[in-house]
């Protein structure tokens, strides 16, 4: 029986050691990774991710190297996470310019000036170079439906971080109680988590993709 | 009226030396009239301008826990949760309060600094770039080092702990305000170091600031927030705007009985003048007709003369405002603003910075309304005839 508590206990001792950090994907994304870039940039940029097999191996070079040898536990952890799992899987995302208008821009469809509203601010661009700026997705629908051919890139806007997504891969929510400078919008996600959260939030009735969106159900908002 | 003529402004010129005496008097009341009006909008607009921008440069939310009706410290797992809701952008645990240095009775406002932090204040980051912080220094503002310099602390400091014994911080340089007044009692030290004055554990901090990147949602998450933790206070911006701008409109409330006092006493006298001529005055436009003017000049040189009147003393009077409020810093009357028990920073730069339609206002409210109350009883008189006039 002993035996069996040393085992145990060892197992535990172990574990607990090179237990791997475990974080929500939001905390993650809120927290860790720009914590663990900082320290990245500032202390100890010498560190090649790419040449560890494994993340116990990382975290022991990292509390021999150099600059960030003497931190502290929590900035170490943030560390390792940032570079194990951002900077060696480097995951090449499309960053997209936030979207910024002049003050004598205009949206094509209503005639608005934009720079009043810049959180709903869309934009299509062609391939022949041609940027359209919209004060909001419905508007930007509207335009897409008559002229769809040639375009390179359409852009919204994140609801709730505000930075430029693709509104191909994006997620919309319809019906909500947030309104845009035209009304009743679609409001764009980047993924379906926060678009059901939005949805329950702020009585949204639908989510729907790009490809379902309709030319009706466009023109429904405006009702 | 396309050109000035420069014989009816002599005339004119010449009438308000004749009548020193009546000029005078009119001249002081409205030129104190508008020096009056208009240095307590200047330093009501000054004011609240610098309020809105102090309020800019405070984080989006904060989120204090209370215990027992008092402030208390958060726990940073508290931190963590928040996080997770959609629409929190980032969020930091902060380590600040004041600390009583009893022996030159005054109050200091140390600010922990985490590494790897930002800082939503831009004049605290400034700072931060260029200096890095260990464990056992902090940056003071010039005024803290000046008080403790006072007490012969110039190398370092003894902070006294929650349990009576000593925690020694060197100072490591001290930093201009320039214009932020409020921050003139600042000591920027280590968060860990900060902790140990205050004497919180290792994971505790006085309040969580958080910052939202779409300000539409802003009360939205507040309220939310409010929900999920039924004991805490939650302060967004906009409920800070909100609060100082109740207070404004109070303070402007007590101003404008002020303003409407004063603006009636001014239409006492425009209505004593108004409503006739003196018998000479009447006399010399008499003279004036028969020696052959027409209405017109007579209208002519009553208005150079009102313009005069009116326009000197209007400009003397914001002169004289200008002066009082921006160089001054306003004596007495900028009191009303500074309310010591309501607000925690309650000194102001007043600082030139012009609000040009209260300007406008006062100046329609005066200058047309005399040049009119002049000419209309001389237009009346000057359209009688010469000989009735003077009979």
């Amino acid at each position: 029986m002993s035996y069996f508590k040393i085992i145990v206990l060892l197992f535990v001792t172990v574990f607990s050691l090179y237990a791997y950090p475990h974080y929500s994907d939001t905390l993650k994304e809120k927290k860790i990774y720009p914590l663990g870039q900082k320290i990245y940039q500032q202390k100890c940029s010498q560190i090649n991710v790419l040449q560890y097999k494994n993340f116990q191996q990382l975290q022991q070079a990292i509390d021999q190297q150099e600059g960030c040898k003497n931190l502290q536990k929590r900035y170490k952890e943030a560390l390792a996470l940032y570079l194990w799992e951002k900077k060696r899987a480097n995951t090449p995302q499309k960053q997209y310019p936030p979207l910024r208008v002049s003050k004598h821009e205009k949206c094509p469809i209503c005639g608005m000036f934009l720079y009043k509203y810049p959180r709903w601010v869309s934009m299509i661009e062609y391939e022949n170079g041609t940027k359209l700026y919209f004060d909001g997705l419905k508007d930007l629908f509207k335009y897409y439906f008559e002229h769809s051919k040639g375009i390179k890139e359409l852009l919204a806007q994140e609801y709730y971080t505000q930075k430029t997504i693709s509104a191909r891969d994006a997620y919309f929510v319809i019906g909500s109680d947030v309104y845009g400078p035209m009304g009743n919008e679609l409001i764009a996600f980047k993924d379906k988590q926060s678009a059901q959260n939005f949805l329950l939030d702020h009585r949204g009735k639908k989510i729907v993709r790009f490809s379902d969106i309709t030319k009706e159900m466009v023109y429904k908002l405006d009702e | 009226m396309n050109k000035i003529n420069f014989y009816l402004l002599e005339y004119a010129y010449a009438y308000i030396k004749r009548n020193k005496n009546k000029n005078i008097f009119i001249v002081t009341v409205f030129t104190l009239l508008v020096a009056l009006l208009s240095s307590v909008f200047f330093i009501t607009t000054t004011v609240e301008h610098e309020m809105k921008e102090r309020i800019s440069y405070k984080p989006d939310i904060v989120v204090q826990a209370y215990k027992a009706g008092m402030q208390s410290s958060v726990d940073s797992a508290l931190l963590d949760k928040l996080l997770e809701i959609n629409g929190i952008s980032s969020g930091h645990l902060r380590v600040e309060g004041t600390y009583d240095f009893r022996a030159k009775n005054r109050l200091f406002y140390l600010y922990g600094v985490a590494p790897f932090e930002d800082q939503e204040d831009p004049f605290i980051e400034q700072i931060l770039q260029n200096e890095a912080l260990n464990s056992s220094q902090m940056l003071v503002s010039d005024s803290v080092k000046e008080s403790m310099h006072q007490a012969y602390y110039d190398k370092y400091f003894n902070f006294i702990k929650p349990d009576g014994s000593l925690q020694k911080v060197f100072i490591k340089k001290s930093f201009p305000v320039h214009k932020r007044i409020e921050l003139q009692n600042l000591i920027l030290l280590d968060q860990d170091t900060l902790r140990k004055i205050f004497g919180y554990s290792e994971n505790e901090g006085s309040d969580i600031a958080l910052s939202v990147a779409n300000k539409n949602e802003l009360d939205f998450i507040t309220s939310k927030i409010r929900l999920m933790l039924p004991n805490a206070k939650v302060v967004s911006k906009n409920d800070l705007n909100v609060m100082y701008e109740k207070l404004f409109d109070y303070d402007s409330g007590v101003f404008l009985s002020l303003f409407v006092i004063a603006i009636f006493t001014f239409f006492i006298i425009i209505y004593d003048k108004a409503n006739g001529l003196s018998s000479e005055e009447k006399r010399e436009i008499g003279i004036l007709k028969a020696i052959g003017w027409r209405v017109e000049d007579v209208l002519h040189a009553k208005f150079y003369e009102a313009a005069i009147i009116s326009f000197f003393s209007f400009f003397t009077g914001l002169l004289i405002a200008f002066i009082y409020v921006f160089i001054f810093k306003a004596p007495l009357l900028g009191e009303i603003f500074m309310h010591n028990t309501l607000l925690d920073i309650h000194t102001f730069n007043l600082d030139f910075y012009l609000e040009l339609s209260y300007t406008l206002l006062i100046f329609l409210l005066s200058v047309p309304v005399y040049i009119a109350a002049t000419l209309i009883p001389s237009w009346r008189v000057a359209t009688l005839d010469a000989d009735e006039v003077m009979r």
